[in-house]
């Protein structure tokens, strides 16, 4: 009783349970600005799914696959889908997978060459947020949620769901078993060192770990941003998450104010809404906060911001223990996949059109 | 919309702004204690019968008057920080000395009395320099006086109790003291309450007074400031002891009796008085009225309480319980406080505006964004912060205003030497030059301001007449932000805001009320009047060219208005444009007839239908931080060119909005316009194609000059 009590109290007055509290950007999640002035591998037009196979690195811009080229040359085709691609993996026999934004997985190359999936199980493959091949024949998918489309993820969280899901689909037998229900935008997964999976549950802003027996529990908690990829290092010591847009006190104070929210998603286009952004403001009639407001001709890096760029460096109990930042006043935002390769950590920022390669210190030294 | 018609009526009629307001002023702290005493008066009342009459009030009369002599003392201690305990026994000593030299020995009135106050003072020095000077602590030596002074009497009591209480000789003014009464109040009283007004006067008027509210507020800050810190304490505890002293003597005159139990208990009742009525136990904050508020809860409460005939003991379990809420209350209070205010100050209101026109590159839009102010030439790029207006001398010469509180100016022709024209203080906004050459200028904070030729800065206006029911007071000037002058010579100027500071002017954008208004000084006798008010953010003003009437923006409401001032249609007020695509701010006169608009900002979706949504805004400024809170979108502005008719005729843009992402004014002068923002670092000169380059703004107005 007096629970509720205090609860309808704290509901009231926006305090307990209910205060506007974001994690803050400090330790190893310091700001900045090494994206911003990360060297540029290339620039592509909405870059994203950074996947290595063999000795390249692919990426996908729209419809294209491409494979990067060397010392910042321009990017060499290696493929086209009937779609725009909305998540990419890579099989060690040299198949792709790739997840479309019109709801289907198509395989290319290998023994399920020209294989697509609809459903997994009984679910339609609407969302399609990640994939990732445990095997030749086994892969894991990510279904982001079930209400809308990979493209439409704004809408997904603004409309607060928790629809997502992961399955493992043996592709030779057609069958799918799903580990993990009910889950707020799962926008990645890696198997880490223990044999655990671990998903990014992007709208609760965490890492959870699917053990192999099927119990979950969260791995990483109160990230300061939307996790969208995860990968681990190649020295399997580690992972990286990308982070494809920043948390703040207005966007969740709007997710609770749902007369405005229902509102704002219903009368304007959803680059107008107050929700997170993968690219840095492009219009005035984009939302501005007041500590946004240019002061004699210069933004603020440290300005509340709907989108940013970050990377973050986790150990390998995934504790972080580094970061990588485009901030405020920085364009290299959204970043939604990275990779790291040959001592390099590589990084799409697809709201800012840019793939930044950053070279890392070698393994063991403090980074 | 059924709801939304209910949310506009809902804003229209209550006045949310007014509880923030009323929170705001210093006289609030009276008000717990004030409802604390009404509370009292409502519960005794109905238990006693009589008791909230004019004879049942006059039965409390001479006991009040001594029992404000002793709070007044302590209330004087505890301003300056400190605690006196000692009261009680020095009222019990001052009692016992004015009956033993008077009644005992026979001397005479004044001497008595003089004597009396003299003794309860040495106490006072006594804790004063013990307290002040030695540094003890103020509660633990004053409970020693306290016991100390207390055996002194009682062992004076008994030897001399019994002669003490018989008079040997009779005194007219001892029987005055004693007996008489002025308009049915008892002496001690009327005394009480002279010395009351005296204090008040001390405390708010005087120089010792404030040193005492000083030393209260901060010991260390009072110190560092130079003030005498411990002679300041050390007084307090001596005016305390005079204080209580004049209250055992008045309580000799009316009892003439010297029992052992006299003054015991009264340090708690004086204490509690105190702080009941809001004196503050850590100092500094309190006065002579809450003294009295609380004199009079107290012992309405403790004579209550006696005539209820309650068992031993209740009366001073009450007023213990009454102390201790007292207490709470007054540290939760001063915590809280400005927490509340900075909760509820800021208060939305209902603002419904339609769809904004498009702004899209290449359309037929009236406001199509174009790039056409990207080729500006910058002036004093760097070394100026807050240009919010610039104008032109008949010398080609530049002002502008800096939020330092300078007017600067820049040498023609290539502007590239400045100096600083006048310093005023305030961050100089709107100017215009009148008819003898003279730089009006609106400062914030501040008012209206005359730089003459010669540099010589006067003031014009800094108040105008106070509106009937406006809580604020709202006679002085928050925010004046532009101004024209009438070809008579009035300046008519506006005030954006009545409710913010410069620095907050963009939180008025949250609340969206009509905070504004417009002026008019009329320099014939000096006197300023307001002439519109209720404005949503009153800004640019621009006399129109038949000189009967002047333009003027509302920032917030997206419009711009005409008023007539004079001539037949003197009084009317028309809305031109209604509905921008941003907000409007500076007007100004443009060389083919028509006016040039500066829009500071651009209306973005989000924000207009927050303003729909006053409860969301509300919401929105109690639980997120200010910088977090959704604003206009003020970085980026355009200038519009509009006739007389409303209709826009053109429209400039910045579109990469590199060099004036905000653009507060424009001025045209010889072909070029001069564009300032409000939070840039530079003015723009645009090169204005096919525009009269003879044209100056000084010379529309009083014509060509030499």
């Amino acid at each position: 009783m007096s629970s509720l009590l205090s609860r309808l109290a704290d509901r009231w007055r926006g305090s307990g349970a209910y205060s506007l509290t974001t994690p803050p950007m400090d330790g190893a999640l310091r700001p900045n600005q090494l994206i911003e002035s990360a060297d540029l591998a290339t620039a592509a037009g909405a870059p994203d799914n950074l996947v290595v196979q063999g000795d390249r690195v692919l990426f996908t811009s729209g419809r294209a696959i491409l494979a990067l080229g060397d010392a910042c040359g321009s990017p060499v085709p290696a493929g086209e889908a009937p779609a725009e691609i909305a998540c990419m993996a890579a099989a060690v026999d040299g198949s792709l997978a790739l997840g479309l934004v019109d709801g289907r997985i198509l395989l290319r190359g290998g023994v399920h060459d020209g294989l697509e999936l609809r459903t997994c199980g009984d679910r339609p493959v609407l969302c399609p947020t990640a994939l990732l091949f445990e095997d030749t024949d086994t892969l894991l998918v990510c279904l982001g949620s079930q209400d809308n489309r990979p493209d439409a993820w704004k809408a997904d969280l603004m409309e607060r769901r928790a629809t997502g899901s992961i399955w493992r689909v043996h592709l030779g037998r057609r069958e799918a078993s799903c580990l993990a229900d009910a889950l707020a935008f799962p926008y990645g997964v890696m198997r880490v060192g223990n044999g655990d999976l671990v998903v990014s549950e992007s709208w609760r802003s965490q890492l959870v770990a699917i053990a192999p027996n099927g119990g979950s529990r969260p791995a990483l908690l109160d990230l300061p941003g939307y996790p969208a990829r995860i990968v681990v290092r190649p020295d399997g010591a580690g992972a990286w998450i990308a982070i494809f847009a920043p948390r703040s006190q207005l966007i969740e104070f709007v997710l609770r104010e749902r007369r405005y929210c229902e509102r704002m998603m219903r009368e304007m286009p959803p680059d107008l809404w107050v929700a997170p952004s993968l690219h840095a403001p492009e219009s005035f009639l984009e939302p501005l906060q007041g500590g946004a407001l240019k002061q004699l001709g210069i933004l603020k890096p440290w300005a509340p911001t709907r989108s940013y760029g970050l990377v973050v460096q986790l150990d390998a109990n995934l504790r972080p223990v580094s970061s990588f930042h485009s901030r405020a006043d920085g364009r290299r935002h959204g970043v939604t996949s990275c990779v790291e390769v040959g001592g390099r950590l590589i990084a799409t920022s697809k709201g800012g059109d840019a793939i930044v390669a950053i070279a890392l210190p070698p393994s063991g030294a403090q980074t | 919309m059924l709801s939304e018609f209910l949310t506009r009526w809902r804003y229209r009629l209550v006045p949310d702004h007014v509880l923030g307001e009323i929170l705001s002023k210093t006289w609030i702290d009276n008000a717990i204690p004030f409802a604390i005493l009404l509370l009292t008066l409502a519960v005794f009342g109905t238990l006693i019968p009589g008791l909230v009459t004019l004879t049942g009030f006059a039965a409390l009369y001479a006991e009040l008057g001594e029992l404000i002599f002793v709070v007044l003392g302590m209330s004087l201690v505890m301003l300056a920080g400190g605690i006196d305990l000692s009261v009680g026994s020095v009222f019990a000593l001052a009692n016992f000395l004015t009956l033993l030299l008077f009644n005992m020995l026979g001397w005479p009135i004044p001497v008595v009395i003089a004597l009396a106050l003299l003794c309860g003072g040495l106490v006072g020095l006594v804790n004063g320099f013990l307290v002040g000077y030695l540094r003890l602590r103020a509660f633990l030596t004053t409970l020693v006086t306290l016991i100390i002074v207390r055996s002194i009497v009682d062992m004076l009591i008994l030897a001399y109790a019994v002669k003490v209480a018989n008079p040997v000789a009779t005194s007219p003014i001892w029987d005055f003291i004693s007996f008489d009464t002025f308009h049915g109040l008892p002496v001690a009283l009327i005394v009480a309450l002279v010395v009351a007004a005296a204090a008040h006067l001390f405390l708010t008027r005087l120089r010792p007074g404030w040193r005492i509210l000083a030393v209260g507020g901060s010991r260390r800050s009072a110190y560092n400031a130079g003030l005498p810190v411990r002679r300041t304490i050390a007084t307090t505890y001596v005016m305390s002891g005079v204080l209580a002293a004049a209250g055992g003597v008045f309580y000799a005159a009316r009892l003439n009796a010297a029992g052992s139990d006299t003054g015991v208990g009264l340090e708690v009742l004086a204490l509690t008085a105190a702080v009941l009525g809001g004196n503050s136990l850590g100092g500094g904050r309190g006065s002579v009225a809450k003294a009295l508020l609380g004199a009079i809860t107290v012992l309405i409460v403790s004579s209550s309480l006696i005539r209820l005939s309650l068992p031993t003991g209740a009366t001073s379990f009450a007023l213990g319980v009454v102390l201790l809420a007292a207490v709470a209350i007054d540290v939760r209070w001063v915590k809280n406080r400005s927490k509340l205010l900075s909760r509820v100050y800021v208060s939305p209101t209902y603002l419904k505006l339609p769809p904004a026109p498009s702004t899209e590159a290449g359309s037929a839009s009236l406001y199509a964004v174009n790039d056409r102010l990207h080729e500006v030439e910058l002036i004093g790029l760097g070394e100026l912060d807050g240009p919010e207006d610039t104008i032109l001398d008949a010398a080609d010469h530049l002002y502008t205003g800096s939020r330092h509180g300078d007017v600067v100016r820049f040498i023609a022709p290539d502007y590239r030497r400045q100096e600083i024209f006048a310093h005023i203080g305030g961050h100089p906004l709107g100017m215009a030059f009148d008819s003898e050459g003279n730089l009006i200028v609106c400062v914030a904070g501040m008012g209206l301001y005359k730089i003459a030729p010669d540099r010589v800065v006067s003031k014009l206006s800094d108040q105008t007449n106070r509106s009937l029911l406006s809580v604020i007071d709202d006679s002085r000037m928050r925010l004046a932000d532009d101004l024209d002058i009438a070809p008579d010579g009035r300046i008519f100027f506006s005030e954006a805001t009545i409710r913010f500071d410069m620095s907050e002017w963009m939180v008025d954008a949250l609340e969206a009320r009509g905070n504004g208004r417009i002026i008019c000084y009329d320099p014939r006798d000096r006197s300023s009047r307001t002439v519109i008010s209720k404005l949503l953010f009153a800004n640019g003003i621009c006399m129109a060219n038949d000189g009967e009437s002047f333009f003027f923006a509302e920032t917030w409401g997206c419009r711009i208005s005409r008023y007539w001032f004079t001539g037949g249609k003197a009084g009317r007020r028309e809305i031109v444009i209604e509905n921008l695509p941003g907000y409007p701010d500076n007007i100004n006169r443009a060389s083919d007839g028509n006016y040039w608009l500066a829009l500071v900002g651009m209306r973005t979706p989000a924000f207009d239908l927050g303003l729909a949504m006053p409860n969301f805004r509300r919401r929105m400024a109690q639980r997120i931080a200010s910088d977090e809170w959704l604003f206009p979108n003020m970085n980026t502005g355009c200038v519009v060119k509009f006739n007389e008719a409303g209709v826009i005729v053109d429209c400039l843009w910045d579109g990469r909005g590199i060099n004036h992402p905000m653009i507060t004014s424009m001025r045209e002068h010889k072909g070029y316009l001069y564009l300032g923002g409000v939070s840039n670092n530079r003015i723009g000169r645009y090169r204005i194609p096919g525009a009269d380059p003879d044209w100056t703004g000084v010379g529309s107005y009083w014509g060509a000059r030499t």
